[in-house]
Formats: structure tokens, C-alpha cells, sequence
């Protein structure tokens, strides 16, 4: 799995703009299951199972990353950007970033330390003061390699950390769409929708429409979620922890996840041996905000990889950590038509 | 000679300031082609450049050979590797860059960094002392490979951007140790106006202490030093930058020998080499501050390569400004 995630995540799929990532996954799984494009480019597919369920179960991922939109173009040749999805702007200043369908490549410039007074040295830099420098020497030159609207990713290499973490951007939620590939690949218990949403990044917009359209009755998310188990961090400001497993919360910002689900998730995972831990803080939020109260409303669970540095160009996971989360959805998913 | 190929393996290798060795090595073998006797003497590279004829003046070309990094100062219980800076960091844009530690091998890491969702965009700039290093690995498994005092340096692969631009980590000062190859290249069939050393200096970022005694073992007559100084760009004070591009910085200055710096612009506009002025009112932070005071005094001058986001992972040149302060260099010593 870790290869196939190497491949997703080196996929250049802001919100918006995931066509890329999508192709890539529709020539993986479109000879396993039935599927079709909705109107705003999530990919919604459908497996056969051995039984067809009393109730309907979609399993879900995202396949945008959080990056940037080129605004504007400045007399000096340099890009003015918006930020797409939520991003601290320091791990946006002082980065290589890739710009356009052609892969430009860029740099967010940053004023030399040595011309900072020290009031601006300790003050974190706003977005709104950082822009792409191409090298253009002036407009004319960058408009002849940028147009407006293209989007910008971060330049960043997929690595291994030591022998048992990867470090790259994107892995929230290519970890997730990993997960669902595989799961296509499997033979089912029970006939599965499985959607690869758009948008999740700008506010869960993929998965409002798509869990419109799947209609269904129960759901499980996966996705990859804050570990903040870094030094100086104790207690519940860790939230979660690499190495503890799967991640199954109670409540984050935008869902109170159904109480019978998230037992039945830690009941699975601990009668089959595999780690599992919740979030210490409610922090955060996935497309089951949008799902859980899709239509008469969607039972709704999300099995998350804990994943340190989120929407930076260096998210870290353990792949320990998706093995045994994707242990416990295969489960899970036969076992919540059995509840 | 291949510039852009020389400039990118130069930044490419590491060599924070007083773990210069690798890219040491480097640029002496680089050396070597025109300066057979390069050898490494006390951290610096220094070779001699043609033959010394008796009577001729000592002109000592210098750029410095480290860059900007960290260094090990502990690992924690969890494995966390703490550091301290190596010169001027900025540490606003450290969260989440990649960074290789130096260790017996290389091990690649992220530095901490916490995300939005928790951080709540406090605007909080980290103090060095809570900087960590995330390497993947346990203490158990980090000892044996790093120790206390491996240097560490931002893990970046150089980018080609429009035109003859660049971006890549250590363009300061990697670009002016190959702007110096590419002019002694342009010098191999010429006859000198001075005897020629070239030196490669360790130290400079925590204040120009390799130069300091390779200024004292060569004993100048003139020293250039030559290093990169800002660019404008957004955020920089316009009046106090060059341009990206416009060609090399000729340095003013009161600590600076004013016979050196006119000779460069009148050699400049001789040459029709186009060049910029960089005026300064005291010291320049570059190793001409201690080649002026070597000894009994020494004639030193800065000549500059344009550069913006110095000391980040993100320096930008113009390949251009290398090569036009090669010309440069080339032209001021080439006999008449």
C-alpha cells in the first residue's frame, strides 16, 4: 500500500482541480466495480458483493489536497495567491511550490532574516503577504508561463522516515483513497458504494452532493487526522498518536459521530487484535460533517490515519498506522450490517 | 565549463558552517583543474592559481564555502533531535521543512510543526529552544548514527525558474565559489596583472572566521570577496538591494579599499560588463571585513551576486549575475 500511496500522493489534486487524481484512480479500480463521474467530479462507484445488505453502506475518501490559486499577476512578475483549504502560512513561506498544469516551478519568497527588524522575526507571516516568485522579470514574462486560476501545489518529495514513516504532502487524504483502492480490489461480504470525493478541503463540498446521490444509510469516512504527539506537546494537546493505531473520534468540529458505531469500532478493533485510539481534543473535521446529515441523515463513522504536520508539504505518517486502519474498515464494513 | 551544473552540485552538497568538509571536497577537486596545489588547510581550500611572478602584487580571490544549518544539541527520550542555528536562520519558516541531519549517515527529517486545526493561528514565532526534528526513528534506534554536534541543513533540490534564474539552499555562497571557477577558467590562457590564490572559506556565517586566518596565512596584497548580497524583491527595502539579473555588486563602503572599488567599475565599464553599486556606511558582514584588517592591512573590496530569500531553503540567483561577476573578476586580473 505504501507504493500506491507514494503514487497518489505525488498527484497534483487541489480542491477544485482533482481531475488528475481522479484519472489515476479510475484507471486503477475501473475494472473491479461499476462507477460514474457526479457533476462536480467526484467519482462514485459501486461493488458487487456476496449479499445484497438490508442497508446501504458508502465508504469514502477525498481526493483534493489543500494547495493554492494563482490571483493575480504583479507588474514585477511575481504571483499573488489565495490559499485553497485551511494552511498556516508558515509552512507556506520559504517553499518550492509547482505551478500550473505545466509544473512551473516557483518559490514563496521571504524577506532576508538580516533585513527583518526583531518584532518581525518573531511575528508568523500572514498569507496575504506571501507571493510566488517564478523568476519572471516582469508580467509580460509571467504571463506567458501562469494564467489566472491555476493552481499551485507544494514541491515535495515522498520519503521515508526511518524504517517506519513517510513523509509527504498529500497524504491527507491519499492515505484514504489508498484505503478505498484496495478495498475495491477485495472480494465483498455485502454490496459497497465507495465515493472519492472533491472539495472536502473548501468546506465538504463533494461529499454534500455525492451523499445526496449515494443516499445512503450508513457511512464510514477515511481519512487522515491531526497527531499532534510532538515534543512539547503533553497530554490531550496530543490528540492522537503515531504508532496507536486507527483513529476513531467521538465529536470533532463538525460531527457528533454515532455512539453505536464507535463502539462497534472499538470492539472490532480490540477482538481483533489491532490498535485503536480516539482524539483528545475536538479538533478538526471531515466529510462527515456534510454526510452525517445528508438527506434523513446517514449513520456515520470516520476511521482516520493519525498523521503529524496536516496540510504542510511534510505530512508524516507511520504506514503501521494504515495497514491497521485499513484492517479495521474491512471489518467494520461487514460488521455494521450485522448491528 | 558547465556553470548552472556547477552551481547546482555545489549547492546540492552539503556544508554548514563548521561541517564544511563535504563541500570542501568538492570545491577543491573543482579547484584542482585550475589550481593543481588546492588542498584543504584548516577547513579552508586554498590553491594557487598560474605562475607567481616575483614583484607582483598578492590578489586573493575568496568565497566562503559554508552555509546556514543547525546543529544536534540533544535528542530527546522520544527521539525528538533539538537543535540550535548555525548562523542566521529565520526561524518564522521553519515548521514542517525538510532537513537531512549529518550524522554517521544521513537520516532526513521534518522539523515540528503544529497544525492549524490546533494552533489556531496564534501567530507565535518558535524560540530555537523549541525547535525539534522529526526523524521517524526512536532514541535507541538514533543512537550509534547521530550525535551531539552533527550539523544539519535544509534537505532542497535546485529548481530551474523562467529565464536564467535558479532557486536551491547555499547559493550563498556556493554561486561565488563557481562564478570564481568559471573566471579563473576564462583566465587559464592569460597572463595575470597580480599573483592569483583563491580561497574557499569555512566560518563565514558566525562571522568570517575561516577568512580570518586564511587571510593571515596568505597575506594578501588586494582580497575580493566575493559573496552575494540582497536582491530586491517584495518585502526588501528597494534602496538598499541590487537587482536580480543587472549583474554583480560593486561594494562602497568606508571599511573598503575605495582604489579597488573604482578600478572594479572602471574595469566593469571598460569591458562594457554591465554592474551595479552597492554602497554601504561600515562594515559589509562579508569576509573583505577581515582581509582589510589582516596583518598590517590589506586593499579589500566585495564584489556581490544578486540573491533574494538569502539564508532560506528558497535562494533565488540569475545564472546571468554569475557569470557576468566571472567576466568580472576575470577582467580585473587579466594583464593589459
Amino acid at each position: 500500500m505504501k507504493e500506491l500511496l507514494k503514487e497518489l500522493c505525488l498527484i497534483d489534486g487541489v480542491s477544485g482541480d482533482e481531475n488528475a487524481v481522479r484519472e489515476a484512480i479510475t484507471e486503477k479500480i475501473k475494472d473491479v466495480c461499476e462507477y460514474r463521474v457526479d457533476p462536480l467530479g467526484s467519482l462514485i462507484c459501486f461493488k458487487k458483493g456476496r449479499k445484497a445488505p438490508e442497508k446501504k453502506l458508502m465508504i469514502c475518501a477525498h481526493m483534493d489536497e489543500v494547495g493554492f490559486i494563482i490571483t493575480s499577476i504583479r507588474g514585477d512578475g511575481t504571483l499573488t495567491f489565495g490559499a485553497v483549504g485551511g494552511i498556516d502560512p508558515s509552512v507556506v513561506i520559504g517553499r518550492q511550490v509547482r505551478v500550473g498544469k505545466k509544473r512551473i516551478s516557483g518559490v514563496v519568497g521571504s524577506t532576508a532574516v538580516h533585513n527583518l527588524s526583531k518584532e518581525e522575526r518573531e511575528k508568523a507571516p500572514k498569507m496575504d503577504s506571501l507571493y510566488i516568485d517564478i523568476g519572471a522579470s516582469d508580467k509580460k514574462e509571467a504571463e506567458s508561463l501562469v494564467q489566472l486560476g491555476d493552481c499551485a501545489y507544494f514541491d515535495s518529495r515522498f520519503t521515508e522516515l526511518g524504517e517506519r514513516r513517510v513523509k509527504s504532502k498529500a497524504i491527507d487524504d491519499r492515505a484514504g483513497c489508498a484505503m478505498m483502492i484496495r478495498l475495491l480490489h477485495e472480494e465483498l461480504e455485502y454490496d459497497t458504494w465507495f465515493v472519492f470525493n472533491v472539495q472536502e478541503e473548501i468546506g465538504l463540498r463533494g461529499s454534500t452532493a455525492s451523499a445526496f446521490s449515494v443516499a445512503p444509510d450508513m457511512a464510514i469516512v477515511l481519512e487522515a487526522t491531526t497527531a499532534a504527539d510532538i515534543d512539547g506537546a503533553c497530554g490531550a494537546k496530543r490528540v492522537c498518536s503515531l504508532g496507536g493505531g486507527p483513529v476513531v473520534g467521538f465529536m470533532d468540529r463538525s460531527t457528533v459521530y454515532d455512539k453505536e458505531l464507535y463502539r462497534l469500532a472499538f470492539d472490532t478493533a480490540s477482538a481483533n487484535g489491532i490498535p485503536c485510539q480516539t482524539k483528545t481534543m475536538i479538533a478538526g473535521g471531515n466529510d462527515s460533517g456534510a454526510i452525517h446529515i445528508s438527506g434523513k441523515g446517514v449513520r456515520t463513522i470516520a476511521v482516520s490515519v493519525p498523521c503529524r504536520y496536516l496540510h504542510s508539504p511534510s505530512c508524516v505518517i507511520e504506514t503501521e498506522d494504515m495497514e491497521n486502519s485499513y484492517s479495521l474498515v474491512r471489518l467494520l464494513a461487514k460488521r455494521m450490517h450485522e448491528i | 565549463m558547465d556553470l548552472k551544473n556547477t552551481v547546482i552540485s555545489l549547492s546540492e552538497i552539503s556544508g554548514a558552517s563548521g561541517d564544511e568538509s563535504r563541500a570542501a571536497l568538492l570545491a577543491r577537486d573543482l579547484l584542482r583543474e585550475y589550481c593543481p596545489d588546492a588542498e584543504i588547510v584548516s577547513g579552508n581550500v586554498v590553491g594557487t592559481f598560474g605562475e607567481q611572478r616575483e614583484g607582483l602584487p598578492l590578489l586573493v580571490l575568496d568565497a566562503h564555502i559554508d552555509q546556514v544549518g543547525m546543529i544536534v544539541t540533544y535528542i530527546t527520550d522520544e527521539g525528538f533531535v533539538k537543535v540550535g542555528n548555525l548562523g542566521g536562520l529565520d526561524r518564522r519558516l521553519l515548521p514542517a521543512q525538510t532537513v537531512t541531519i549529518h550524522g554517521k549517515k544521513d537520516i532526513s527529517g521534518v522539523i515540528c510543526s503544529v497544525p492549524p486545526h490546533l494552533s489556531g493561528g496564534s501567530g507565535e514565532v518558535l524560540q530555537m529552544d523549541d525547535i525539534s526534528v522529526d526523524t521517524g526513528m526512536t532514541k535507541e534506534e538514533l543512537e550509534g548514527i547521530v550525535s551531539f554536534g552533527d550539523s544539519i541543513t535544509f534537505d532542497v533540490t535546485c529548481r530551474p525558474l523562467a529565464g536564467n534564474r535558479i532557486t536551491g539552499v547555499a547559493m550563498d555562497d556556493r554561486c561565488g565559489i563557481a562564478s570564481i571557477l568559471a573566471a579563473l577558467d576564462m583566465l587559464k590562457d592569460c597572463k595575470t596583472a597580480y599573483n592569483v590564490k583563491v580561497i574557499f572559506s569555512a566560518q563565514e556565517e558566525l562571522g568570517e572566521r575561516g577568512a580570518k586566518i586564511g587571510a593571515y596565512a596568505l597575506n594578501p596584497d588586494i582580497a575580493l570577496a566575493v559573496d552575494v548580497s540582497f536582491a530586491y524583491a517584495i518585502g526588501e527595502d528597494e534602496r538598499k538591494c541590487g537587482y536580480l539579473g543587472k549583474g554583480p555588486m560593486i561594494g562602497i563602503s568606508p571599511s573598503l579599499s575605495r582604489e579597488i572599488s573604482d578600478k572594479l567599475t572602471d574595469t566593469a565599464k571598460n569591458c562594457g560588463i554591465p554592474y551595479q553599486t552597492e554602497v554601504m556606511n561600515g562594515l559589509t558582514s562579508t569576509n573583505a571585513d577581515r582581509y582589510s584588517v589582516n596583518r598590517g592591512g590589506c586593499k579589500a573590496c566585495t564584489v556581490s551576486i544578486p540573491l533574494r530569500n538569502m539564508h532560506s531553503p528558497v535562494e533565488v540567483i540569475d545564472l546571468e549575475d554569475v557569470k557576468l561577476t566571472a567576466e568580472l573578476l576575470a577582467a580585473f586580473i587579466r594583464e593589459v
